[in-house]
C-alpha cells in the first residue's frame, strides 16, 4: 500500500517479459504492492510446498488494473484494495476459489469480508488492513494530534508533505468538513478540495517518498500509512505516528486469484497457507499492520498488538472511513485535484 | 532488368522492414490516441465507443457538463510547461556551448574521454540520479549547507519543490542531448576562417557573431529541438524535484491514464503536446531551409 509509483515504474518493464516461461509446475507468480509482504512468508511457503515464488510489484491499484486489462498474463495472485476487488470482479478478471468454504476460514473476522460483490468470500481472502495518518518529526512538530495541528505548522513556517493521491488528500478535506470520503455531491467535493487549497501554504509537496524528509527534519510532518511505524520503531526519539483525532481513512487489501492464472492450484494453496494464524502473524511482525486473522492477533509481538496506532480502540476504529469505488463520479475528484495542484 | 532498376528494387526491399516497423509501431499507437481522444471514458479505465468532442472542449472552452467542464487551468499548465521547457533549453545551451568548445580543442585522447564522461550519467537509473538531487537541494542538503557555511545565507533557502529545482533537474538530464549535436557542429568549425576573420580586423565578439555562431547554428537548433521535445512532456522530474506541485502537462496526462481513469481526456491532452511539437518541427524545417539558401 505504500510504495512510490515512480520506483515501481522502473521495474514495471520486467514483469511483462517474465511470464512467458512461468508455466512449469511448481511455480507461483505474485503481483503485489511494493514492500507489502514479509519475504519470510514466501520463503516459508516455498520450504513447505516446494513451489517457487516470484514477486513483482506495483504502486497503485490503477497501475495493476491497467496492466492486467492490457493483457499481462502469467500472474496468479494480485492484492487489490477492496474497491478494486469489486471492480475486478465486475470486469470478470477474478477466479472463483471458494476460500470462504475452507474449514480454516473461521479464523477470519467476518467484518473484514468487505467487498460488496463477494459477500461469501467465494473469490478473495481478506489480507491486511491499516489506517492512513500522520508521521511527524518530534523536534519539529511537537506532539501532534490531528489534521488541525498538521496544517497549523505553516504558522510557524514549517512545511508538510501530503500524499500524491487524489482520494486520500481530498479525503482530509472531507474529514475536516464532516462529509463522507466517498461523497459524490459536487458541492461537498468542491468544499473538501477547498479545505486543502486553503491550507496549501503548509504543503511543500505531494509525494509518497516523504519519510526521509521527515526523519531529517526537512519537513515537519507527512501524510502517510500506518507502515510508518516501521520507521518509528527504528528512530523512536525522532519520529512519531498518529491517527488524526478528527478521523482518518483506512485501507484493506484482499488476496485474489486471477482468472488468467497459469498456476491456479498453487495460488489456492497459497491462500490456504495464508489462512494459518502463524503465517498471518509472521507477516504482521515485519509489516506492522492489521490482520483480519483473529487467532493470529494473539501470536503477534505485544508491542505491535498494544500499539493503538496499529490496533486502535473501537472509538477510533469507528472514525476510520474506507474508500468505495465512485465509478464515473471519480471525475469530480479529478477536476478538483488539478485545481489543488495548481493552487499557489 | 537494368542495373539502376535493380538498385531501386534492392533499396525498396531494404526499406520495407523499417517502413513497416514505423507504420505499425509509430503510426499505430498514434492513431489509437487520436481515436481515443474523441471517445467517452470507460468507468474503469479504457474507453466507451461513443463519440465525444468534450475532451477538447474541456481544454479549449466549450465543455460544460457535470463531468466535463472547461477550465483554463489546462491551458495554463500547458503554457507553464512550454516556459519550463524553453528555460531548460536555454540553460542547456549556456552550459553545453562553452563545454563543447573547450572539449573540441582538447588533444584527441582526452577529447574522447571527455565525451564519454558527458554521456556517463546514462549508465545510472534516472530515478536514482534524481533522488540524489533531492539530497542536494533539500533544506538540510549539501547546497544549503554550503551556502550557509560560506556565510552567503543565514537560513536554508527553498530550492526543492520549486520551478528552479525542476529546471535544474531537466537541464541535468538533457545536457547530453544538447551537447552532442553542438559538439558535432563545433568540431567541424574551420579554424582558418576564424584566423582570417581576426586577421581582417574583426574583434573577438564580431568573429563570434559573424563567423562562429552562423557556422554552429544548425547544431544549436538541432540540440534545442531534441532537448525541448522531451522536456515538454517530462513528468518524472516535476514529480520528484517539483514535489508534484510544479505540475507539467506530462504529469496531467499521467494522472488521466492512471489515478483518474480518464484515457480519452489524457489522449486529448497528448494531442495538444503533439500539435506543439509538430509546429516546432515545421518551424525548424523552415529555418533550416532558409539558412541553407543563405549559405
Amino acid at each position: 500500500m505504500t510504495k512510490s509509483p515512480l520506483l515501481s515504474a522502473v521495474f514495471a518493464v520486467a514483469p511483462a517479459l517474465v511470464p512467458a516461461f512461468a508455466q512449469a509446475e511448481g511455480e507461483l507468480n505474485l503481483y503485489n504492492w511494493g514492500d507489502y509482504i514479509n519475504p519470510a512468508v514466501l520463503e516459508k511457503f516455498t520450504a513447505e510446498t516446494g513451489i517457487k515464488v516470484t514477486l513483482d510489484t506495483y504502486g497503485s491499484n490503477e497501475e495493476m488494473l491497467a496492466k492486467i486489462q492490457a493483457g499481462a498474463t502469467g500472474y496468479d495472485i494480485v492484492f487489490p484494495s477492496v474497491h478494486m476487488h469489486d471492480i475486478m470482479y465486475q470486469l470478470g478478471l477474478l477466479a472463483e476459489t471458494n476460500i470462504g468454504a475452507h474449514p480454516e476460514f473461521k479464523n477470519i473476522d467476518p467484518q473484514f469480508i468487505r467487498a460488496e460483490t463477494d459477500p461469501e468470500a467465494k473469490y478473495c481472502l481478506p489480507y491486511a488492513w491499516g489506517n492512513v495518518g500522520i508521521v511527524y518529526n518530534k523536534a519539529e512538530a511537537g506532539e501532534l494530534k490531528g489534521w488541525a495541528d498538521f496544517f497549523a505548522l505553516a504558522e510557524s513556517g514549517k512545511k508538510v508533505v501530503v500524499l500524491d493521491d487524489l482520494r486520500e488528500t481530498i479525503g482530509i478535506g472531507h474529514i475536516m468538513n464532516g462529509t463522507s470520503v466517498n461523497s459524490t455531491d459536487e458541492a461537498e467535493v468542491a468544499a473538501a478540495a477547498q479545505y486543502v487549497v486553503d491550507n496549501i501554504e503548509a504543503v511543500s509537496a505531494f509525494s509518497y517518498d516523504s519519510i526521509p524528509l521527515v526523519t531529517s527534519g526537512d519537513v515537519a510532518a507527512a501524510h502517510w500509512y500506518v507502515g510508518a511505524n516501521i520507521f518509528v520503531a527504528e528512530n523512536p526519539d525522532i519520529l512519531g505516528y498518529v491517527i488524526p483525532e478528527e478521523g482518518a481513512t483506512m485501507y484493506q487489501e484482499d488476496i485474489c486469484v486471477l482468472k488468467s492464472a497459469p498456476n491456479y492450484d498453487n495460488a489456492v494453496k497459497f491462500m490456504e497457507f495464508y489462512l494459518k494464524p502463524e503465517i498471518a502473524a509472521l507477516n504482521v511482525e515485519q509489516q506492522m499492520n492489521g490482520t483480519p486473522n483473529i487467532p493470529a492477533q494473539a501470536l503477534i509481538p505485544s508491542e505491535i498488538a498494544s500499539n493503538p496506532t496499529i490496533y486502535p480502540a473501537q472509538d477510533m476504529l469507528d472514525k476510520l472511513q474506507i474508500f468505495v469505488d465512485l465509478g464515473r463520479d471519480l471525475q469530480l475528484y479529478n477536476s478538483e485535484w488539478t485545481r489543488i495542484k495548481t493552487a499557489q | 532488368m537494368k542495373l539502376s532498376d535493380r538498385k531501386t528494387w534492392n533499396l525498396r526491399a531494404l526499406l520495407a522492414a523499417p517502413t513497416a516497423f514505423l507504420l505499425i509501431f509509430f503510426f499505430g499507437p498514434l492513431l489509437i490516441m487520436v481515436v481515443y481522444s474523441f471517445l467517452t471514458p470507460g468507468i474503469y479505465g479504457g474507453v466507451d465507443w461513443t463519440f465525444s468532442h468534450l475532451n477538447y472542449g474541456r481544454i479549449l472552452g466549450w465543455a460544460d457538463t457535470k463531468y466535463e467542464k472547461f477550465d483554463p487551468v489546462f491551458l495554463w499548465i500547458f503554457l507553464r510547461s512550454l516556459r519550463l521547457a524553453a528555460l531548460t533549453v536555454l540553460t542547456c545551451v549556456l552550459v553545453s556551448y562553452p563545454a563543447a568548445f573547450w572539449i573540441s580543442r582538447m588533444p584527441k585522447a582526452r577529447r574522447n574521454m571527455a565525451i564519454f564522461l558527458v554521456t556517463l550519467p546514462f549508465f545510472v537509473s534516472l530515478i536514482v540520479r534524481l533522488f540524489a538531487w533531492v539530497l542536494i537541494l533539500r533544506p538540510t542538503g549539501f547546497l544549503n549547507q554550503g551556502l550557509m557555511g560560506l556565510g552567503l545565507t543565514s537560513e536554508p533557502l527553498e530550492f526543492l519543490y520549486t520551478d528552479f529545482a525542476v529546471i535544474v533537474g531537466m537541464t541535468y538530464v538533457f545536457i547530453p542531448f544538447m551537447f552532442l549535436p553542438l559538439y558535432a557542429s563545433i568540431e567541424k568549425l574551420d579554424s582558418s576562417q576564424i584566423e582570417a576573420s581576426m586577421d581582417l580586423g574583426a574583434t573577438r565578439f564580431q568573429t563570434f557573431r559573424k563567423v562562429v555562431l552562423p557556422a554552429t547554428l544548425p547544431g544549436i537548433i538541432g540540440g534545442s529541438v531534441i532537448t525541448f521535445i522531451p522536456s515538454l512532456g517530462n513528468f518524472i522530474v516535476p514529480s520528484v524535484l517539483g514535489g508534484a506541485k510544479v505540475v507539467m502537462i506530462g504529469n496531467l496526462i499521467e494522472q488521466q491514464f492512471l489515478s483518474a481513469r480518464n484515457w480519452p481526456f489524457g489522449s486529448a491532452l497528448a494531442m495538444l503536446v503533439m500539435a506543439a511539437v509538430l509546429c516546432l518541427l515545421l518551424a525548424q524545417l523552415k529555418l533550416a531551409r532558409t539558412t541553407e539558401e543563405r549559405a
